[in-house]
């Protein structure tokens, strides 16, 4: 009868220890909820300069006819320009207006659009400018 | 009979353990509610001021297509001046030049430094007082009123 207690005992501290010994060490190793950060960085301005603005060199229209020719080419000699002039007709003359009217109103699209986008994607220029 | 006392008082220390067991959980669980709420409540904050700031973007960007439309229609019109100024009243500029060519030739080369100066507007040039304040015909640009004349309203 003795001996079978003490064989309870001793089987009751084999299970029970190494029990303990897994409750104490998973008890010790919670899992943590994992925190991650998110700082948004906002991406650096290109901020280039604009180009300059274009200053042009003022040209001198002469209108030659049959009848005037060569009063103009003797004026140019009187001058001392070289007697030689670069010709267009009336027609080429109107195209030629008409092509620098049309690149004028592109440069003008496309400076505005360059201003629209500085504008939305790099803040008020009116406000930074005034700084 | 002290066996059925002893399990007795296991039964209430068991009922009294697992309710305060109940109610610490309950409390770390109203924590985490509440810690939900802020969280929420920020949340719903940081939506609407995102909501704010793309209805602020779309109007802009409204805006800024409105505005191009309107200068590319301006830009138009000052296109077709140009072009009815050669052709007004089947007008020839070639048989003008014979017959007036000192006139033409002074109203050529005023028309070539009026379209100089478009260029040097339209590349970025800043306007001058005189040009930002014309009102009148004669103190306008003629071949690009609309870039070098903001307040000219034409009559």
């Amino acid at each position: 009868m003795y001996h079978t207690k003490d064989k309870t005992h001793r089987l009751a501290w084999i299970i029970a220890v190494p029990l303990m010994l897994c409750l104490l060490l998973s008890g010790c190793s919670g899992v943590k909820t994992l925190e991650i950060f998110k700082t948004e960085v906002e991406r650096e301005k290109l901020d280039l300069k604009k180009p300059t603005p274009l200053e042009l060199e003022k040209l001198q229209w002469i209108i030659i006819t049959s009848e005037n020719a060569d009063e103009v080419f003797k004026r140019l000699e009187e001058a001392g320009i070289d007697p030689v002039l670069f010709g267009l007709t009336d027609k080429d003359f109107e195209l030629l207006a008409k092509n620098f009217a049309r690149i004028r109103n592109q440069l003008k699209i496309t400076n505005d659009l360059l201003d629209k986008y500085k504008e939305y994607y790099e803040g008020d220029l009116k406000k930074e400018n005034e700084k | 009979m002290f066996g059925i006392r002893l399990f007795l008082i296991g039964i209430v220390a068991t009922a009294i353990a697992g309710g305060g067991f109940y109610v610490v959980k309950l409390q770390k669980d109203n924590a985490i509610l509440k810690a939900n709420a802020i969280k929420l409540e920020s949340a719903v904050a940081e939506q609407q001021t995102l909501i704010e700031n793309q209805k602020k973007d779309f109007k802009e960007i409204l805006d800024a297509n409105k505005k191009m439309n309107e200068l590319v229609s301006v830009l138009k019109k000052d296109l077709d001046d140009l072009d009815k100024r050669f052709n007004k009243k089947n007008r020839d500029v070639g048989k003008l030049a014979i017959a007036k060519t000192k006139s033409i030739e002074r109203i050529t080369n005023g028309a070539s430094a009026l379209a100089t100066r478009c260029i040097e507007i339209a590349s970025g040039s800043p306007l001058t007082e005189a040009e930002k304040n014309a009102t009148k015909k004669s103190e306008i640009n003629t071949e690009c009123p609309s870039i070098a004349n903001p307040n000219y309203v034409p009559y």
